[in-house]
């Protein structure tokens, strides 16, 4: 697999009616994302990051740049609508408001909402369905109207939806600012287990710094420009500029970067609670 | 507000729940006629105890039933009081001024009660109590698909339907919640005259349709983002195949309609014109 | 600046009805004059029932909510000045904006109170200066401002109303981090300036220790846990088993302490951890 998955290429996008003075919400942005990864994309309000979202998907083109996916141009003028049905099958997407995304009156009709777009024979929407409702541990609410669960399940019930049409990956929006800690949990706990034991490629935009620890790669961005790119642990190393683009580093980190400046050896990995952990144990010498 | 029980989906598993939705509608407008065909106190009878037999089959607790009817209950007396005052007739009950009481008024009124409440009893235990919303809009999409051939967006009604009933319950918490934020600020909906009450309710109504709105567009990005692009080409994961027992139930319907006819015959007391 | 005393509330939702649910069970709390207090619990622990009590928008059933020791329900047609007193601000204000301008919908309020055309200009100035906004920003339209923004709009219209207790329920969610440092910290300075008792709600245990003088932990209905954040931290614990996320830092101390490392399951901030390790490293 050396193609990526998703490339684009010096995309710019603007809003209609944005000042024409104002730097654009995307400037001349590249990146490239190849299969089974697992990226977040970080950045403060107002960075670009959803927008960029919904040029992957198609909702909105660039103005200037390039976007392939799996190859293919989809900034192509040309391209056919069927084309564009089975890129917004391959890239799904889950997004931040759980109430706005649901469509049907039942869970498992929610569920097949995609499949049925897609014009699948009933037999294999029933069998999807059922699979990725077991998939996020909502099957038993199968029968059970949105509106009666909680924000974390509604969201696992927008995962499973976008998961029945089989994507290639799943950009999620933001998708756990507004749950709380338990629902905000049950959906990381989702997403991780789709990248690492589905192999699904998942791209998470967020501004929760401990979320983003958990991804392979970080993607900071900051006036429409990717500022840095790298393993959460190499972007945590650059407090300063998180700090002066509206973000922190989680606090775990943040204590083993003082404890270094004090002049405590400390090597390794410093991204998550447990990496931390071992690291302090490991330099006192406890295992 | 929460509490709108008139014809919610009550789940159970009987006989009318298993019904294919279509035959639904269909023997519900039959049914509807049905009530229509009564004249006297014997075809008035049977459908009154036809209705009790349609709860007890569907398994619906009849307080619910009842309930459901109290919302019902003012439309239903005021008939009445209009029957009662407005039909004339031979036997002359009371006279008093200009107010006249026939004999036969009185039987009106009782049986437009029960015309009424039938009606409401049989549609509501045949469609709304025994099927879900989305089976309902399924099997109204299904039976006037005829109707796409003449370019009726019959998809798209159907679509509008769903949604619409998908969202009440959302917008009608966001309402509250809205309802709540402004009180906190000094709203007062419960007095003053009539244009105050409307005028206080701006600061309602404003949000609300701001919010609906958003929901609308995150809405339709979302659908769209799940490959929908309206009726062509869509398939269904509940495909409903008819069964015989459906077409059994149907015939039962109109045997029962022409019952009714063959008990008007009878006339005891009082036969409706 | 006023205390709030709330002694032996219940309350049922959906009372009479199949789907009727204990909301608060037998609550007993001060909310202590001119502090920041903050009510932390998981979803449907009951805190924002608790919230909409303070200030009369919902009636317990059994007990009293007392505002300066007066029962706020002696006189129900009075229940409007108590709201004047108490100010709520809802989660997700932003939803609650209505007027054309920015001025005319912070001095929605205040025009309820039956000011002053002079009072009511000088409450909007004052009330969207300590929420952050710009005097530009007045004769604007709140629909073409930002989320941020908009929520500062909704506070404003509340600090405008100059209650004596200002409430708000998750006033920093679904904001990046420069956006809660920046609302938390105009919180801070109204509450600094004005010396008004505050009441924050808030799943955000960071931002809970760091900006309230004491803590109310909920679960199920009920007042679980009081007191500062040292004392309710050290029992990290507990707060994990109902639902709740403790910050990062106390996580890593129970872990290391669970590996039999002699440090201070209490802290919550990275130099209250920083310290103790230093110890241990022996610097």
């Amino acid at each position: 697999m050396n193609e990526p998955l998703i490339k684009a290429e010096n995309i710019s996008y603007r809003y209609d009616g944005d000042d024409l003075n104002k730097s654009p919400v995307l400037n001349e942005l590249s990146i490239d994302i190849k299969e089974g990864e697992f990226i977040a994309i970080l950045g403060h309000n107002g960075s670009g990051k959803s927008t960029l979202a919904k040029l992957l998907n198609m909702i909105l083109v660039p103005v200037t740049g390039k976007i392939y996916i799996l190859g293919k141009d989809i900034t192509d003028e040309n391209i056919t609508d069927e084309d564009i049905l089975t890129l917004r099958k391959d890239v799904g997407m889950v997004f931040q408001n759980p109430d706005n995304q649901l469509v049907a009156t039942v869970v498992e009709d929610d569920v097949a909402f995609g499949p049925e777009n897609l014009g699948l024979p009933s037999e294999e929407i029933r069998e999807r369905v059922d699979k990725v409702l077991k998939g996020v541990g909502m099957y038993e609410y199968a029968k059970h109207e949105p509106h009666r669960l909680s924000g974390g399940q509604k969201q696992r019930i927008a995962i499973a939806g976008v998961l029945a049409m089989e994507p290639k990956c799943i950009i999620f929006d933001e998708s756990t600012a507004m749950l709380d800690p338990i629902g905000r949990r049950d959906v990381m706990n989702s997403i991780i287990e789709l990248n690492r034991e589905k192999g699904m490629t998942v791209i998470m935009i967020t501004h929760y710094m401990e979320e983003a620890a958990l991804a392979d790669r970080i993607i900071v961005l900051d006036d429409g420009n990717a500022i840095l790119d790298g393993t959460p642990e190499y972007v945590f190393e650059h407090e300063e500029l998180l700090r002066s683009c509206g973000l922190n580093i989680p606090q775990c980190t943040e204590l083993v970067h003082r404890l270094r400046e004090k002049g405590i050896k400390l090597d390794g990995d410093c991204a998550t609670v447990e990496a931390c952990a071992e690291m302090i144990l490991k330099s006192l010498g406890k295992e | 507000m929460k509490s709108i029980a008139f014809g919610q989906y009550y789940p159970a598993d009987s006989v009318l729940h298993r019904m294919d939705p279509r035959f639904k509608l269909i023997i519900s407008l039959l049914y509807i006629v049905c009530t229509f065909l009564c004249k006297n106190v014997l075809s008035f009878s049977v459908l009154l105890a036809s209705a009790l037999f349609l709860i007890i089959i569907g398994r619906v607790p009849l307080r619910i039933v009842l309930r459901s009817m109290r919302a019902v209950l003012v439309i239903l007396l005021f008939t009445a009081v209009l029957n009662v005052f407005w039909t004339d007739g031979d036997r002359l009950l009371l006279s008093w001024k200009f107010i006249n009481i026939y004999a036969e008024g009185i039987y009106n009124a009782v049986f437009i009660m029960i015309r009424i409440t039938v009606l409401i009893i049989g549609t509501s235990m045949l469609v709304t109590y025994t099927t879900t919303p989305i089976a309902l809009t399924d099997a109204i999409e299904d039976l006037l698909s005829p109707l796409k051939k003449i370019k009726v967006p019959v998809h798209e009604f159907a679509m509008m339907m769903t949604i619409a009933l998908r969202f009440i319950p959302t917008l009608i918490e966001e309402t509250e919640k809205i309802m709540t934020a402004q009180k906190a600020r000094g709203a007062d909906f419960s007095s003053g005259g009539l244009i105050k009450r409307a005028k206080a309710l701006i600061p309602i109504l404003v949000p609300l349709f701001v919010s609906a709105f958003n929901r609308a567009s995150d809405l339709a990005t979302a659908m769209e983002c799940r490959c929908y692009h309206g009726g062509e080409g869509r398939t269904r994961m509940n495909v409903r195949h008819v069964r015989f027992a459906d077409f059994v139930y149907l015939l039962i319907v109109i045997i029962f309609g022409a019952g009714l006819v063959y008990l008007n015959i009878f006339g005891i007391g009082y036969t409706m014109k | 600046m006023s205390e709030i005393k709330i002694e032996g509330l219940t309350y049922y939702h959906g009372k009479g009805t199949p789907y009727e649910i204990k909301a608060l069970d037998d609550i007993n709390i001060t909310v202590p004059k001119g502090a920041v207090t903050g009510i932390i619990g998981h979803t449907g622990s009951g805190k924002s029932t608790l919230v909409q009590m303070f200030n009369g928008i919902l009636r317990p059933e059994t007990g009293r909510v007392l505002l300066d020791g007066a029962d706020i329900w002696e006189k129900p047609k009075k229940i409007r000045d108590v709201r004047f007193k108490v100010g709520l601000v809802m989660q997700y204000p932003e939803y609650q904006l209505f007027e054309e301008t920015v001025y005319k919908d912070i001095a929605y309020g205040p025009k309820n109170m039956g000011l002053s055309d002079d009072e009511i200009r000088e409450r909007v100035h004052g009330a969207a200066r300590f929420a952050g906004l710009t005097p530009d920003m007045l004769d604007k339209s709140p629909f073409d401002l930002s989320g941020g923004q908009k929520r500062r709009v909704a506070i404003a219209g509340i600090i405008a109303m100059r209650p004596d207790v200002l409430v708000l329920d998750e006033p920093a969610a679904g904001l990046d981090p420069r956006g809660r440092e920046s609302i938390f910290g105009n919180i801070m300075q109204y509450h600094r300036e004005t010396g008004s008792t505050v009441i924050i709600v808030s799943h955000s245990m960071e931002d809970m220790a760091r900006y309230c003088d004491n803590l109310i932990v909920m679960n199920e209905g009920k007042v679980c846990m009081q007191g500062d954040a040292e004392h309710i931290f050290s029992r990290a614990e507990f707060l994990e088993q109902i639902g709740l996320d403790i910050p990062q830092i106390t996580k890593l101390m129970i872990m290391l302490k669970e590996k039999g490392i002699n440090v201070n399951t209490g802290a919550y901030t990275v130099e209250q951890a920083l310290n103790g390790m230093l110890g241990i490293y022996g610097k």
